[in-house]
């Protein structure tokens, strides 16, 4: 044993002292959560050029109350209250009658928004306002360059609804006034279960909102892919460039290909966790200091280690393996992306399991073994409780599935790492490991 | 006492027989030359003695242990192809390579080490700093510094000028002095023929030389003629008697047919030529490794 920690070490320093893990380590969160703060940065930075829209309406009764709608924003929501500056944009609403030529009006205009004249143009049906009987002309169309995230289509949203509501109410002779609360919306607030305490005392459910329900599961997957890249994706290069290298050959004089690669597996488990460790604490310290303390699931930090752990085992066997087979930095390449099936398909069905973690497909996702380190972690993480048997049940299933990925990762390793040469074939990486 | 015996082993790849029928006894306390020619299985069977292979069939006996219940720790190796991490800084690899082998610290064991191979004031550099030459070195103090009891070098002199070869046969030497039996492969045959007690070679995965020098070329006799020559050389092989001439610009070696009086060739060589120089000889042991390498049948020991 002391020879693979003494290996471990040997692996655990050489990443840790070198500058790319301590800028890798700033960095990689960084880059992970980029567009989030890319988008926190940017907020601020919106492009206040005047927007001109140009509505074609076929049932005339809309040009009133939008021009008011926009003049009462142009001149009141688009100043910032601190120094009256403009941070947002003046829409310019301008009004067109609807043509004999309908198609050719609307082709016209849409050459006007392409070379620059017009930002948009809204057009809206001549049957908007009763549906019911000609629901083919109850429309109404934004049409943009950009027409799906522009902020202007949902600003047009309100006004025009509200509109359509009083013009309803007016033509079934009902006034306005005498229902006072007839705009007025109800938010449905999203709240999680009361308990009961050791008392009897029923306890208020506190708020359930967007930072619990997915910001601490996607925190906790989020950091446990990461973990994995640190930890177990560099093996496979690592090994790779050590066999190429003949490094192999002079450690596999003093232990044994076992040995060499459990060390390496630890070395990268030892990375992952110190990380981990920065990550989870600096981040727990943080929430503390900023009184998010609430937000923390500390009841789902012993899962999240032992998956990572176990996800570590089996990732590091499966790269160490892969690694010994390649020939080249292009065989490692072209090993890296199916070696990655663990920890991708995990993130490509986080929605679908974190909306519904008790669903017949997160649980069965969540129990088959080389998801279910992520999966089990992200439904642990979920406001919902899943059944106790259940994260037991995953830890078995991955324990047992983890020892038999380390035994065939090793018949690989041990008949492949001397091999040099020897063309990358699927047939020859199972005969090494049915036979070794 | 025998330090490495091979009893019949055999080892194929895909069919194709790299070791076959392989017997050998090292002698505990020896040096052990193994020569043969590129692709002959000196390195497979290097591997198998390092446990690095498992032979198909036969079995091996290192310090009179069976091969699966010895571990590599008093076994040091030297493999064909040098491999150090580039990055780390030799004292550092060197400790790391010899605390693998022993289990403890080695320092001073490194420091006295590095001092006999003039690498003292390289210990703090990193290995991609060194020559090729200094690597070799470095690599043969990984190998030793656990002060192993069977020392296994694979082209130990590949790549030395001929100081550093010397430097490391004098290390070889030493070791050898300190109780501990050394294997060696070499394409070098002066080496082989001044350093060996024993030559052993493969030749197509089988045994074809097993011996001190002297009983190798005892086989031989005294078929070989050295000469000098002021005239041309190019009739040599026309006379009568002489199988092959094997032309090295100063100097011709003829071998001579068993069944002729070399002074009848002499008598021959002084109508022809001014002779200056003429020594009738046992073949060298590189003169014996091309007659084997290169003829189409050998016969096996």
């Amino acid at each position: 044993m002391y020879k693979v920690l003494r290996l471990a070490t040997r692996e655990y320093l050489a990443a840790v002292r070198t500058k790319g893990f301590i800028v890798g380590l700033v960095m990689l969160p960084v880059f992970m959560s980029g567009s989030m703060i890319a988008m926190m940065l940017l907020k601020d930075h919106v492009d206040i050029r005047e927007r001109r829209i140009v509505v074609i309406d076929e049932t005339g009764q809309f040009s009133e109350v939008l021009m008011e709608q926009a003049r009462i924003r142009n001149t009141e929501h688009i100043f910032s209250p601190e120094d009256s500056s403009q941070v947002q944009p003046i829409y310019n609403i301008e009004f067109v009658e609807p043509e004999h030529n309908l198609t050719l009006q609307l082709g016209v205009l849409s050459d006007r928004v392409r070379s620059g004249d017009l930002h948009a143009f809204l057009h809206i049906g001549s049957s908007i306002i009763h549906p019911v009987g000609d629901p083919e002309n109850a429309f109404a169309d934004y049409h943009a360059e950009s027409a799906a995230l522009d902020d202007i289509r949902n600003w047009l949203r309100d006004p025009i609804n509200n509109h359509l509501r009083r013009l309803r109410l007016e033509q079934a002779g009902i006034d306005e006034a005498d229902i006072p609360d007839l705009f007025a919306w109800s938010w449905i607030s999203a709240k999680g279960l009361l308990t009961v305490d050791d008392d009897g005392n029923i306890i208020d459910a506190g708020a359930s909102n967007e930072i619990r329900a997915i910001a601490v599961p996607l925190v906790m997957m989020m950091l446990m892919f990461m973990m994995s890249m640190m930890g177990a994706m560099p093996q496979l290069s690592a090994v790779m460039e050590e066999k190429t290298q003949r490094i192999v050959e002079v450690i596999l004089g003093s232990i044994t290909p076992f040995q060499f690669m459990l060390g390496k597996i630890l070395g990268g488990l030892a990375v992952a966790l110190t990380s981990t460790l920065v990550y989870l604490g600096g981040g727990t310290l943080f929430m503390q200091w900023r009184g998010f303390e609430a937000y923390i699931p500390y009841d789902i930090f012993p899962w999240f280690v032992v998956n990572l752990v176990l996800l570590l085992f089996m990732l590091g066997a499966l790269m160490t393996s892969l690694g010994s087979v390649a020939n080249d930095a292009k065989d490692a390449q072209s090993l890296s992306f199916p070696a990655m099936f663990p920890m991708m398909i995990p993130m490509f069905v986080m929605m679908p399991v974190l909306k519904e973690p008790l669903s017949t497909f997160s649980t069965w996702l969540s129990l088959i073994p080389p998801f279910t380190p992520m999966v089990m972690t992200l439904r642990l993480a979920s406001p919902v409780t899943i059944p106790a048997w259940q994260p037991w049940a995953g830890l078995m299933g991955v324990l047992l599935f983890t020892l038999l990925v380390v035994w065939a990762g090793s018949r690989i390793f041990r008949a492949a790492i001397l091999m040099q040469g020897v063309p990358l074939k699927f047939s020859n990486i199972m005969r090494w490991m049915t036979k070794g | 006492m025998i330090a490495l015996s091979l009893n019949n082993i055999t080892k194929s790849f895909n069919g194709c027989t790299a070791v076959d029928q392989l017997s050998l006894e090292v002698p505990q306390g020896s040096i052990y030359g193994f020569i043969g020619p590129n692709g002959s299985g000196k390195t497979t069977t290097i591997r198998m003695i390092m446990n690095i292979f498992y032979p198909d069939s036969g079995d091996i006996q290192i310090l009179n242990h069976p091969r699966n219940s010895i571990d590599n720790d008093r076994i040091g190796y030297l493999p064909e192809e040098r491999g150090l991490y580039k990055k780390m800084k030799i004292r550092e690899l060197l400790n790391f390579y010899g605390e693998l082998k022993t289990g403890h610290r080695v320092s001073s064991e490194v420091d006295i080490w590095l001092q006999k191979l003039d690498l003292s004031e390289w210990g703090n550099k990193k290995v991609e700093a060194l020559s090729k030459g200094m690597s070799q070195k470095v690599q043969f103090i990984a190998t030793v510094v656990s002060n192993p009891e069977l020392v296994i070098l694979d082209e130990p002199f590949s790549g030395l000028d001929p100081v550093n070869t010397d430097t490391l046969l004098k290390a070889m030497l030493e070791l050898q002095r300190n109780g501990a039996t050394i294997i060696f492969s070499t394409h070098d045959m002066a080496t082989a023929e001044k350093v060996c007690d024993y030559v052993f070679m493969i030749h197509k995965g089988k045994k074809v030389l097993d011996g001190t020098l002297n009983e190798i070329q005892d086989k031989y006799g005294n078929d070989t003629l050295r000469i000098r020559c002021e005239n041309k050389t190019s009739g040599l092989k026309h006379i009568q008697g002489v199988e092959n001439v094997h032309d090295f610009g100063r100097t011709q070696e003829l071998r001579i047919s068993p069944d002729i009086d070399p002074q009848d060739i002499l008598k021959e060589l002084m109508t022809t030529n001014i002779l200056l120089s003429f020594e009738l000889m046992k073949p060298s042991l590189h003169d014996i490794f091309v007659r084997i390498a290169s003829a189409k049948e050998v016969n096996h020991v």
